[in-house]
């Protein structure tokens, strides 16, 4: 007896579907991972002409970058699999890469929400404008960037299985990403005695998301250390997604 | 054992490990086309590993398991297309509603569901007023409801139901016992494991008595009392004088409590 298997395009429509349905009814939440950078945009007018445009929207899309990751993603995933939704998809006849790609899309879609977001807000609140080819180039970097993140958000959901535990240790990590890299970069230009935090910093994972999405602003300044930036982040990104692939438990049972 | 043609479910040899602790030892069973078959046993005695090593949620050690002819290691998509499965705790995206759901799993399923047949469906398990309403704010009689026609979505030649009746009121329970004769009377088979005595009895052609994972006992339920009424193991554990099919279940599996 034939038995027909779903089409794998039908199957990730549907998930999309049900997914984007799940972002949207869950608007408010998503509404505040975007309003950090707002306010960093919208409070950083002074940096504007201390540093630059690209400085103020990079680092406020880099932390609207390591919220969607840290906060967003993994929070979605250790609940659904507290709740045994993933159990259930799995006994359906559909490839399991399919339920996560799902998932990283709808991830893309905010990370794309929020680029354009601070865009407009360094537009509207510090008359930042940039060239096409920077915005353009900007999106690829917050998706390169956001990549990074999702992957760590993977290491933590990987490792930890409480979704209690995996929500704390998330906002400790974005925590700890606040106070290292905003802090080290206001310290970089207000405080010139102790750059070499700011250098140590360069080479977190959230010194190179912010290097190459301000060289992204101005493409005209990508040169060799952007370039290595963009090669330890995709680095980043690798190993994280490893480990959080081979850590991942569908089950918490 | 057997192994005609016509067994919609086969397992054999099935051996499941969670670490060095073996979960389920050598575990043989099939199940016909058109015959509810129940898996009983204490709490922890492998059941559910059972269940969940068929339905491709554990990846077992050693053995096979065919549904439909299709080896759930070669072919898990397809035999996962011939299952419908009713886990033992199952939740949805808590963000949907009842007909989003429903939508959600007739497409995983590759089953067209227009609105009419939607609202047919809904009608049918008594939830025409519930469709807006969100899987966590449904009672439990009716969460079963939609998880059971979930399961049955795609008219599967197998249905596996993980202790279905657990938690619901006896009208619910008889009302889910009818939908499981009403699954047999079109030809497919099922594999329901519960804790419930009456409730193999009541619904299952044949059972098998699983304990520290291994098949102890697999015979009708009658059969089985017939078979083990006389045994002074039997005798000793029966109540009011008659035996039933808990004295022999207790009788063969102990009256240890387990974890």
């Amino acid at each position: 007896m034939e038995i027909a298997i779903p089409k794998t395009s039908a199957v990730m429509k549907a998930l999309l579907k049900a997914d984007y349905t799940t972002l949207w009814r869950n608007r408010r939440a998503n509404i505040m991972v975007l309003i950090v950078p707002i306010i960093i945009v919208s409070t950083w007018k002074g940096f504007v002409n201390l540093a630059g445009g690209a400085f103020v929207l990079s680092n406020a899309i880099t932390l609207g970058l390591v919220a969607i990751g840290l906060m967003g993603y993994t929070n979605s995933i250790a609940r659904d699999r507290d709740k045994g939704v993933f159990q259930r998809l799995r006994v359906s006849p559909v490839p399991l890469w399919t339920i996560m790609v799902s998932r990283l899309l709808v991830q893309l879609t905010v990370i794309i929400i929020l680029t354009l977001i601070v865009f407009i807000s360094g537009y509207q609140f510090d008359h930042i404008s940039i060239s096409a080819s920077g915005y353009f180039v900007t999106l690829l970097t917050s998706i390169i960037g956001g990549a990074v993140y999702l992957a760590l958000g993977q290491v933590i959901v990987g490792r930890i299985q409480n979704p209690e535990t995996v929500n704390s240790t998330a906002r400790l990590i974005y925590f700890a990403f606040i106070m290292v890299g905003m802090f080290s970069q206001i310290l970089l230009v207000t405080e010139p005695k102790l750059k070499w935090v700011a250098d140590l910093v360069t080479w977190t994972p959230y010194g190179t998301v912010k290097d190459i999405l301000a060289a992204g602003l101005e493409p005209s300044k990508w040169n060799n250390h952007t370039s290595e930036a963009l090669l330890i982040t995709l680095g980043y990104t690798v190993v994280f997604a490893v480990l959080g692939i081979k850590w991942f438990k569908w089950s918490n049972k | 054992m057997d192994t005609q043609p016509n067994n919609i479910l086969q397992v054999d040899n099935l051996n499941v490990f969670y670490g060095s602790f073996q979960a389920v030892k050598d575990v043989s069973f099939y199940v016909k086309q058109g015959e509810i078959f129940g898996l009983l046993g204490p709490n922890g005695a492998g059941k559910t590993s059972t269940l969940s090593a068929i339905e491709g949620l554990i990846r077992q050690q050693s053995g096979s398991v065919t549904v439909a002819g299709y080896d759930t290691l070669k072919n898990p998509l397809h035999a996962k297309a011939a299952m419908g499965v009713q886990l033992q705790s199952t939740s949805f995206q808590p963000e949907l509603n009842v007909s989003e759901i429903l939508q959600l799993y007739a497409a995983l399923y590759g089953v067209t569901l227009t609105q009419e047949k939607l609202h047919a469906m809904l009608k049918e398990i008594n939830l025409a007023e519930a469709e807006g309403k969100k899987f966590g704010q449904l009672s439990g009689g009716q969460q079963q409801r939609v998880s059971l026609a979930i399961t049955t979505i795609h008219d599967p030649k197998l249905v596996l139901l993980d202790e279905p009746t657990s938690g619901l009121d006896p009208q619910s329970r008889r009302q889910l016992w009818s939908r499981i004769d009403a699954i047999r009377e079109k030809g497919h088979g099922v594999v329901l494991t519960t804790h419930s005595m009456e409730e193999a009895e009541a619904v299952c052609d044949r059972i098998s008595i699983i304990d520290h994972g291994r098949v102890i006992a697999t015979d009708t339920p009658q059969a089985m009392i017939d078979k083990h009424k006389d045994d002074p193991g039997v005798i000793a554990v029966s109540r009011r004088g008659k035996v039933t099919l808990e004295d022999v279940f207790i009788a063969l599996t102990g009256l240890d409590i387990r974890g």
